[in-house]
Order: C-alpha cells, then structure tokens, then sequence
C-alpha cells in the first residue's frame, strides 16, 4: 500500500543461502524500490542478517543474482553493484580506532575527494546527524545510540541509494531510538531505499511502506496486515520534526 | 642487513597472515600448523638449506650468491618469517570481522580494506616485527654458514662476537654485543614511538 511510486533500483532473484548444508532461506524476488522503507522481521536465526549481508553485497549467497537498470548480473560482480549503491549497517557499528570525523571521512578518502571538500561534507552530516560536538572525540568510547548515529552519518556522507539497517535500535533506550527513527525517516523521505532488520516490530513499522517477514527460509508479504501510517509517526519525531524546523527559522 | 631482511619479508608475511586468517582455502590449517612448526627451527638448520640450495651443486648455484650479503639476508628472510606470519596471524584474528565488512559496505575494494584491517590491528603487527627483528639481529648459525664471516663484506655484529670470543678475545665480544644491544634498543624505542599509546579501549 504505497503513497507514491517508488522507482525500482535493484532485484534480487532467487537468493538460496545454505549454511552447514542445511538451507537457511530460498527468497525467489525481493526489489529494492527507491524512497521505500521496508521492515524485515523474523526470528533470531531465520537469516535476516545474513539477507541483509548478502543485499549489501558483503557476503556471497549459493544462488541468485541482481537485476539493475534490467540487466542481469550474478555474483561476483552483483556484489560489486550491490556495495556501489548499499550501505550496511551492523546492529552494533563497527568504529574505526579513530575519531568520530575520521570516521565519517573514511569513505570519502577511499573516493579520492580532495581534503577541503571532504572537511566541507563532514561537517554538513555532522550537523544533519547532530553529531556536531563528538567530531573529536574517539569513536569507540560513544554509547550505542551515538555509535549508531555516527554509522548512519557515516554512510549518508556517501550518498548510497539504499541502506540496509540491522536491528538499529536493539540496544537503544527510547530517546535513542526516537533519534535513530527521525534520522532513518529523513533519509528515506530523501530517496533512499531502506531495510531495517528488527526483532521488535511495531516501533520501526510505523516508518515502512513494506513489511517482509522471514520464516522457514521464505520471506513472506505482510504489508497488507498493517498499512504503513505516517499520520501516526509517534508524538515525539513530529515534536523533534517542529522543533527542528522552529531552529532553522530562527538561525 | 637484518633491518633489509625484516623490510622484505615483512609484506609477503602480512598477506599469508591476513589470508589465513580472512580466507577459506583448502590447506589452510595445514599451512598454519606448518608455520607454527618453523618457529622452532634452528637457525644452522635453516642456514643449511640455503648453503645447500645455494651452493655450486645445488638447484641454485648458478646464481653465485653464496658467501655474498644477499645469501645472509635470504636466510635471515626464511627466519623470520614464520614469526612475523604467526604473530601477524594471531593479531588479525583478533580483528572484529565487521571491520572488515565495514571497510567493504563503505566502499573500499578488498586490498584496501585489508589496509584499513592493518591500521586496526598495527599494534600487533609492530610486535611481530619487532619479534621477528629480534630473531635475526642477533642470530649467528645461518649468517656464519651462508655468509662466510668474510672482513668487511658478510661479517655483522653476532659473527664478530663469534669470532672474537673463539679467539678468546671476551673483551672485544662483549663490547661488541653491547653495540648490538643498544643498537636493538634503539629500533624497539623507534618503533614504540611510532606505535603510539597502544592503550585498550575504554
């Protein structure tokens, strides 16, 4: 039930994964549609990290390839796609042994931007993630919430098409979740495809327009069961929503 | 010589490290236990083999490196590098895989993400070069066989003290091995620098 067309980007088709010869899913179609949040559920063990790993190209499935731009690519070189155009994040963000804006700019030098103009894009994301007064600090001491922060301002500075979340707020206390929901919203109302991983549905489904959910290694469409309602965005992103507009009319 | 050696075998050390500990190849096992093996191995032992190897009769003598600097450096190479690999090896699997995955998502190609994996783990990779230095500065078995202790051209610290001590010359040995050690304490302070704090995370 979409409130607007959304612009395929890519498809995966018939995706097996076997691990220790037992098989863990076969999924025969699963597109990735621009400016569409998707929630993935599913119980612990049912493989949605391991989907997730392999939609993000990082790790490598025993059958299935990608369909981009309708041509047909099968791996190695779906992956090569997969990781030019997504972004995964780990449940708990992996940081590199370095600042927070080190962090940031890690993926910038691998694109061989110059340094001014990498400082520049820092600094906007630093500020869109409200990350403004950690750029110094160490990046491993950050509490979960900020880790996460820090991973999706990471991977926004990159300007992917799609970004694929595990169970972002896992271990997050409520405020920290309403922060990571605000961020993941803006950013898919800013185009991104999204996927977000989560054991606990209700909070994040709010957001999606799709809800799959992975069982005995089928992915099953249970969108029809709960329409995504943006009317009913918790109280509190819409108040962080006004009050961040009220900022940006005062500066 | 020693500090060539260690410059050389260090590269190749640190792929077969990261390799054995990131990749999934038939053998794996066998190749870690078999480097774990040659951390025992003598060094006349391995000092032969290059004699062997690189004398008029063998396989590579047509090379004429006996008895030359780069003879003392190849077994010097071979003698260190199980040490480096192993020490580098134990470092890498410490690593968090997903920095590794981190590294791939944000968009670097696998090299370089092994580069990034280097940076995470460098300080345990500076102490296997520092073990591995430590190996070789001071070992006399395979330099004096492939060397020759020839006057200034293969004669390095540890042969001189060798010699000098078999001529009963323990003044001019122990002088000399205080050289050695303090030229060892300078390379281990250089390298503590350039390692930084090294301190566990928080």
């Amino acid at each position: 039930m979409k409130s607007q067309v959304h612009r395929l980007l890519l498809c995966y088709y018939h995706l097996h994964k076997r691990i220790s010869g037992d098989p863990l899913f076969e999924i025969p179609e699963l597109p990735l549609h621009e400016g569409e949040c998707t929630v993935l559920s599913g119980q612990n063990g049912a493989g949605k990290t391991t989907l997730l790993k392999i939609l993000a190209g990082i790790s490598v499935p025993d059958q299935g390839y990608v369909e981009y731009h309708g041509k047909r690519y099968d791996w190695p070189q779906a992956g090569r796609y997969c990781r030019r155009h997504t972004i995964y994040l780990h449940q708990q963000p992996y940081m590199f042994n370095d600042t927070v804006a080190a962090n940031i700019d890690y993926g910038l030098r691998l694109v061989g931007i110059q340094a001014p103009e990498r400082r520049r894009r820092v600094e906007d994301v630093l500020e869109w993630g409200g990350l403004e007064h950690l750029a110094a600090r160490d990046a491993r001491v950050l509490s979960c919430g900020e880790k996460q922060r820090v991973a999706l301002a990471r991977a926004k500075v990159l300007s992917p098409r799609a970004l694929l979340l595990d169970e972002p707020t896992a271990s997050m206390d409520k405020e920290a979740c309403e922060k990571a929901y605000f961020l993941i919203k803006r950013l898919c109302a800013e185009g991104l495809a999204i996927v977000v991983s989560a054991h606990e549905v209700y909070p994040i489904r709010r957001l999606a327009h799709r809800h799959l959910h992975l069982e005995s290694g089928k992915l099953i469409d249970q969108t029809a069961l709960g329409p995504p309602n943006y009317a009913s965005t918790s109280s509190t992103i819409m108040n962080e929503e006004e009050n961040g507009r009220r900022a940006r009319d005062n500066q | 010589m020693s500090l060539r050696a260690i410059l050389f075998a260090t590269p190749a050390a640190l792929v077969l490290a990261f390799a054995l500990a990131y990749g999934r190849f038939p053998g794996r096992r066998i190749l870690i236990s078999t480097i774990h093996t040659l951390l025992a191995i003598p060094a006349v032992v391995v000092g032969l083999t290059v004699y062997l190897l690189l004398s008029r009769s063998g396989p590579f003598g047509d090379l004429r490196l006996l008895f030359t600097q780069t003879a003392m450096i190849i077994g010097q190479m071979i003698l260190c590098f199980p040490i480096l690999v192993a020490m580098a090896h134990a470092a890498f699997q410490s690593t968090d895989r997903r920095a590794w995955e981190t590294a791939l998502t944000l968009g670097a190609a696998p090299w370089r993400a092994m580069v990034t994996l280097m940076h995470e783990v460098r300080f345990g990779l500076i102490a296997a070069i520092v073990a591995g230095f430590g190996r070789i500065i001071a070992e006399v078995g395979s330099s004096m066989m492939v060397g020759g202790n020839i006057l200034h051209y293969t004669r390095n610290i540890p042969t001189a003290i060798a010699l000098e001590t078999s001529k009963g010359e323990f003044t001019q040995g122990i002088a000399l091995g205080i050289v050695l050690l303090l030229l060892a304490l300078v390379l281990n302070v250089t390298l503590t620098f350039v390692q930084g704090k090294g301190e566990i995370t928080p």
